[in-house]
């Protein structure tokens, strides 16, 4: 099955789930059976597949194919806590219709055409960011947003259309292919938030729902990255040009991301700034991918996009979690938390887990493989154990936790089961015998009748226990994905196909698989392979100095 | 040069200074929807008529998403240097994108869409950089993203229909992103709200003989019509407070 099943499922839920924002149960119902669809087409979605809509190429991946699951089944995860805790109207709605413009981004082909996607999918996050029936601050916060995302899509398109041709004379010429590249990489700096160009992100942080914040800065922006990643193998580093000064403006504006988003994380006592920064953070790293023009970094660069994404998903929903439990989701004023949250303790052990790593794990090797790419040795050293400073984040979290419980979390919701009214007891009148069967039988029947009418309030009460399980849930993803579950890093390693090598077309046409390399082999994404056809020429790459 | 494209070119062109420049809303919609509607011709060849026909619709669309958003009178701050600095910018700007078609290799586009991208880009910086109302902040963020396409345009020419496709939801979704922050500013009590949460960073000297309007209490400069202050002009920025005065014997 090609990708298209998956796009339309998302286009059409995620736009009646909006119209019909107003009810708030039905707007959420459909959400989730799109996203139920769109977890089973992405399923069904064969990584060789290849679809041509008037000449725009969508093909599949086997990475395509892991960010579409995810995507669908943290967007449930998300929307289940939306559900639970804080309800915003537009918020289902807008992660159905993202999620399917980020994945529509990465299967197109033709990288100018996959920049207008991308930026079109970061649009629709703005109705999270401003919502309707926002005041002021929310048009200010959209504005920003929208400022940062039209900047960002110019450049990307701008660069992309410049060496998009036959680029002729300028081909020996360093400066061009250098200033579209360093044009790209800050576009998908400005799009992650990554510091300096981190001051929307932070109005974002503040003003946006907590269970669209991942959205807004992690999977959308990803999907611009993965789509930089793509273009920059295929049209920079294929000419092996010396661009190490562009490289070092990246990979500088990666370093800084990683260092202050880690501080400024420490420092905040706002729990959905801390979620901000540490995306801030985790951006670097992934703009470090991009300073890599090395076939060495796709595998790792891939893999970190998908652990990325997932690990910030979980920790945002776990602060959605956290303040729809006790309404506040300032730190000072949740000491206690833990005691009466401890399933949220522990996905909070799982999401730091998987953030951080340890050395073997798949996050923490792909993490550092990229920073040794990008960075010189001793400066890699410091930039690698730099993540452990996430520690000292989740540490101060937990600490307050199993402090005292203070008047807001004593009067906020537990995770103890719950049940609204006690039901009532039936004393057996009857005789023995019969009479008494048909009694228990009544009894029976009037008992699950009194279950069921208190259910939807039972649901309610324990409202808090049920966003712990999502969450718990999701930091497991998480920790699966950072682990190389559900074939992260062979997905991150295969290599797409170039756009000429795309085949039959039309809905569910497949190819065979391409052979993709072996586990070690450093085949870049620049070798694009041609499947079925067998006889076209592998371009390799070569990254030696031109002379 | 091809006449009948540079003509196409400079509506879309009209269009784009329209926007930026127009205080009333409806004329900066109208500005915007002009741009829309042209930016799809300037393109050697033409797009097939199913493309040319997406990109109308969705261009209403998108126009219609704007005066849903912007319904109202409250006008906008308009642009601070007035439409003929606009035009003369925005010509400037084409002259050079036209004398620089390719960008240093073959071009595969018409030179009047590069032209026309470099104008609207051009253009786009003003409110981009300047703005202090998120309307005009939009539309400059509109006719940045257009610009980028056109120029996208003239160096590697016009998309296919598939890409057409694709340009048609992020015209869409442009005016759908700024109708809603429109809507949300006028909620908030007018579209000046770019800087409803956050003070000037320092001292601004005021030009010569400018006007501007005093702060209220968020922070934020009100755009409507202040009493002693002629129609199209902003009040004065009161002063620094004063050390009151006493009569000396």
């Amino acid at each position: 099955m090609t990708v298209l099943p998956f796009l339309l499922v998302a286009a059409v839920g995620g736009t009646v789930s909006l119209i019909v924002r107003g009810s708030r149960g039905w707007s959420t119902a459909v959400a989730v059976g799109a996203l139920l669809g769109m977890a089973v087409t992405a399923m069904a979605m064969s990584p060789t597949a290849t679809i041509d809509i008037g000449g725009a190429v969508l093909a599949g991946s086997a990475w395509l194919r892991i960010y579409a699951i995810l995507a669908a089944v943290v967007g449930l995860g998300l929307v289940a806590v939306d559900v639970t805790a804080f309800h915003e109207p537009d918020a289902p709605g807008v992660i159905v219709i993202a999620s399917g413009a980020a994945v529509l981004a990465i299967a197109l082909q033709d990288a100018g055409v996959a920049v207008l996607a991308a930026t079109a999918g970061g649009l629709a996050g703005i109705l999270v960011a401003a919502p309707l029936a926002g005041a002021a601050r929310a048009a200010f916060v959209g504005a920003r947003e929208l400022r940062a995302i039209a900047i960002a899509g110019t450049l990307g398109i701008l660069a992309t259309a410049w060496l998009a041709r036959p680029v002729g004379e300028i081909a020996t010429q360093p400066a061009v292919f250098g200033l579209a590249y360093l044009a790209f990489g800050v576009a998908v700096a400005v799009r992650f938030g990554a510091i300096p160009f981190h001051q929307w992100a932070a109005r974002v942080a503040d003003a946006a729902p907590g269970v669209a914040l991942p959205l807004l800065m992690a999977w959308l922006p990803a999907a611009f990255a993965a789509v930089a990643l793509v273009w920059i193998d295929q049209s920079v580093a294929l000419i092996a040009l010396p661009l190490g000064t562009e490289r070092a403006l990246i990979a500088a504006v990666g370093t800084v991301s990683i260092v202050l988003g880690l501080v400024a994380a420490w420092i905040q006592d706002d729990l959905e700034h801390v979620v901000g920064y540490s995306i801030v953070a985790d951006a670097g790293v992934a703009l470090l991918g991009l300073a890599v023009l090395d076939p060495a970094g796709w595998e790792p660069a891939r893999t970190w996009l998908l652990v990325f994404v997932v690990a910030r998903s979980a920790f945002a929903a776990w602060v959605v979690a956290i303040h729809g439990g006790f309404g506040t989701r300032r730190l000072p004023e949740l000491v206690g938390w833990a005691r009466r949250a401890p399933v949220l303790a522990i996905a909070l052990v799982a999401i730091a887990a998987a953030s951080i790593g340890w050395p073997g794990l798949t996050a923490w090797d792909a993490r550092s493989a990229l920073i040794d790419l990008a960075l010189p040795r001793p400066m890699a050293i410091l930039v690698t154990i730099a993540p452990i400073g996430a520690l000292a984040i989740y540490g101060r979290i937990l600490l307050v936790g199993f402090g005292q419980p203070r008047d807001v979390v004593l009067e906020g919701r537990s995770e103890r089961p719950r049940w609204p009214t006690p039901l009532p007891r039936r004393p057996m009148v009857g005789g023995p015998g019969l009479e008494r069967g048909f009694e228990r039988v009544a009894h029976g029947l009037s008992g699950s009748l009194d279950v069921l009418w208190v259910l939807p309030s039972a649901v309610r009460a324990n409202r808090m226990g049920f966003a712990a399980i999502a969450v718990l849930l999701l930091s497991g993803l998480a920790f699966l994905v950072s682990g190389g579950g559900l074939g992260v890093p062979e997905a991150a390693r295969a290599v797409p196909q170039a756009p000429a090598s795309a085949g039959p077309t039309g809905p569910g046409s497949s190819q065979p698989p391409p052979s993709s390399p072996g586990p070690g082999s450093s085949a870049g994404p620049g070798s694009s392979e041609s499947p079925g056809d067998g006889g076209s020429p592998t371009i390799q790459p070569s990254f030696a100095p031109v002379p | 040069m091809n006449v009948g494209l540079a003509i196409v070119a400079g509506i879309a062109v009209a269009g784009a200074v329209l926007a930026v420049s127009a205080r009333d809303v409806r004329a900066a919609v109208l500005g915007i929807l002009i741009l829309l509607l042209a930016a799809p011709l300037v393109a050697s060849p033409l797009p097939s008529p199913a493309a040319i026909l997406a990109r109308v619709a969705s261009g209403l669309l998108a126009a219609r998403f704007l005066t849903i958003g912007l319904r109202g009178e409250t006008p906008t701050a308009g642009t601070r240097i007035g439409w003929p600095a606009e035009a003369l910018a925005a010509a400037a700007a084409a002259v050079v994108g036209f004398g620089s078609h390719g960008l240093g290799a073959l071009p595969l586009g018409p030179a009047e869409a590069q032209a026309a991208g470099f104008a609207c880009i051009a253009l786009a910086i003003g409110p981009l950089v300047t703005a202090r109302d998120v309307l005009r902040l939009g539309i400059g963020a509109f006719v940045l993203v257009l610009g980028a396409v056109l120029v996208g345009i003239g160096l590697d020419g016009p998309p296919g229909d598939g890409g057409q496709l694709v340009s048609s939801f992020l015209t869409v979704a442009l005016g759908g992103a700024v109708g809603v922050i429109g809507a949300a500013a006028r909620s908030g009590g007018g579209y000046v709200a770019i800087d409803a949460t956050a003070e000037p960073r320092g001292p601004r000297p005021p030009d010569a003989h400018r006007l501007v309007a005093p702060r209220d209490d968020r922070g934020a400069v009100p755009v409507g019509p202040v009493a002693g202050v002629p129609p199209g002009r902003t009040p004065r920025r009161p002063g620094p407070p004063r050390p009151p005065t006493v009569d000396v014997p």
